[in-house]
């Protein structure tokens, strides 16, 4: 049974007994893992504290090829991440993503996924207000990509043909197809017609290179809606809790002014 | 199944307990007195039959309203909001607090499918609203991640009612020993260190 240290960030955890918690990880050299964690909610645990959703630190894992469950022996956290907890919106997109993660990711190394987790996370952490959104988005369209299941957006989903916006006409794109079409072969009624501005700022939300297109509140909202239909279809699932949550605003019910935060 | 192993599977049920433990308090029982055994049985009926949620602020009780509501010698000024009905507990064990409380019933956590509409929010606004008298709100969540999401909420719904909102400190344990606590509660105790005063 090694001892393996790798990289993590803290996905979900559940209470286990009076003083463990179960954990679920995504490591950089294990994928996304279970562990268990004994003792961590007695005052004088070492590490407890930094257990938290979110949190990012060096963790220190009996390994059991065998068994699903394995054991934290330490968890040095490098990054809290408690600034996420400030911002609805921000913390929103932030358990989409660690949701993402947990349902998409498999069992095995994944250092780019992880990698790609971690910059999302950061993404968010560090946007401006106004780009919150766009930010989120972005950090879903990549991490679902580096996971697989990446939408084709340059060229048609049928043929392989390129597609070129720049006569202005809109674009067609299918979450059950897995991207957009060329002219030919769209279906005559698209689930979904990007208009060619839209279809420019869903390139750009896709390349972690391009600067992030700002999106008013309409335009963000069509753009949540894209990416999460995308995911819930890939994952068979017809509801996420946290992806549904971050798609439709949920904290909005009450709060006065959800887009301040 | 056998008396003996319906109990034992029953008790296995509860949080803590393992088979092994639910047969010991199983052989336990049956070595009492039949009435020790009896006045158990009554007051787990007793406790399902009778406790419910107090209509006001969320706490379990078996009046209505709970006897912290319904008690005049508290603060109604003071309002702490926690996030379930054992924390009232919590505080109430240290006696220093002689204001209301407001229970959440949860706290805000989309992986777990818990968002505002589960928790007692709209409640907590008629009790903060115009002319209740809340002058403050205390926010006692837990210093977890989504605690402290669940506090940030809070504090954006409450804004326009214009109540002062504060929230419980984080920091280190009283007896602890700085040796063993860990990074980040010292980290937290070291950003909410205050000024010292007669009272230290």
């Amino acid at each position: 049974m090694p001892l393996v240290a790798t990289s993590a960030v803290v996905l979900q955890t559940y209470r286990y007994s009076e003083s463990s918690k179960v954990v679920r990880l995504a490591t950089r050299d294990l994928g996304v893992q279970s562990a268990i964690a004994k003792g961590v909610l007695r005052p004088r645990s070492r590490f407890g504290a930094a257990l938290e959703f979110l949190s990012e630190g060096e963790a220190q894992l009996y390994f059991h090829d065998s068994r699903e469950l394995h054991t934290l022996a330490a968890f040095d956290v490098t990054n809290l991440r408690r600034g996420l907890a400030l911002d609805m919106a921000r913390f929103a997109g932030a358990a989409a993503l660690a949701q993402v993660m947990l349902k998409m990711a498999p069992p095995a190394p994944l250092p780019a996924a992880f990698d790609t987790l971690t910059a999302g996370l950061e993404l968010l952490a560090s946007a401006s207000p106004e780009g919150v959104e766009a930010a989120a988005v972005r950090a879903l369209w990549v991490l679902v990509t580096e996971l697989g299941f990446g939408p084709s957006l340059a060229s048609c989903v049928r043929d392989g043909a390129a597609i070129a916006p720049s006569d202005g006409a809109p674009v067609a794109f299918s979450a059950a197809d897995g991207g957009v079409f060329c002219r030919r072969c769209a279906p005559a009624q698209p689930p979904t017609q990007l208009p060619a501005e839209d279809y420019r700022d869903l390139l750009a939300l896709n390349d972690p290179a391009a600067a992030l297109p700002a999106l008013d509140a309409p335009h963000a909202a069509a753009h949540r809606r894209l990416v999460a239909r995308f995911v819930r279809h890939h994952l068979d699932a017809e509801s996420l809790s946290a992806l549904d949550s971050w798609e439709g605003h949920a904290w909005a019910i009450l709060s006065p002014s959800p887009a301040a935060s | 199944m056998s008396a003996i192993d319906d109990l034992v599977t029953e008790l296995a049920k509860l949080p803590g307990i393992g088979r092994k433990t639910a047969q010991r308090l199983t052989f336990h029982l049956l070595k009492q007195p039949p009435e020790e055994a009896g006045r158990l049985a009554d007051a787990i009926r007793q406790v399902r039959e009778r406790v419910t949620v107090c209509g006001v602020c969320g706490n379990l009780t078996d009046e209505e309203p709970c006897a912290i509501c319904a008690d005049p010698r508290r603060d109604g000024a003071l309002l702490c909001v926690v996030e379930e009905a054992a924390d009232v507990g919590a505080i109430e064990r240290t006696g220093r607090f002689r204001g209301r409380y407001h229970v959440l019933g949860g706290r805000l956590s989309p992986l777990d499918g818990v968002g505002p509409e589960a928790l007692r929010l709209e409640r907590l606004l008629e009790r903060v609203g115009n002319g209740s008298g809340v002058r403050e709100v205390i926010v006692a969540t837990n210093p977890s991640m989504e605690g402290e999401v669940t506090a940030t909420y809070l504090q954006q719904v409450l804004r326009p009612t214009g109540v002062r909102v504060t929230r419980i400190a984080r920091g280190l344990p009283v007896g602890g020993d700085l040796e063993y606590a860990d990074d980040v509660t010292i980290a937290q105790a070291l950003e909410a260190r205050r000024e010292m005063s007669e009272a230290d």
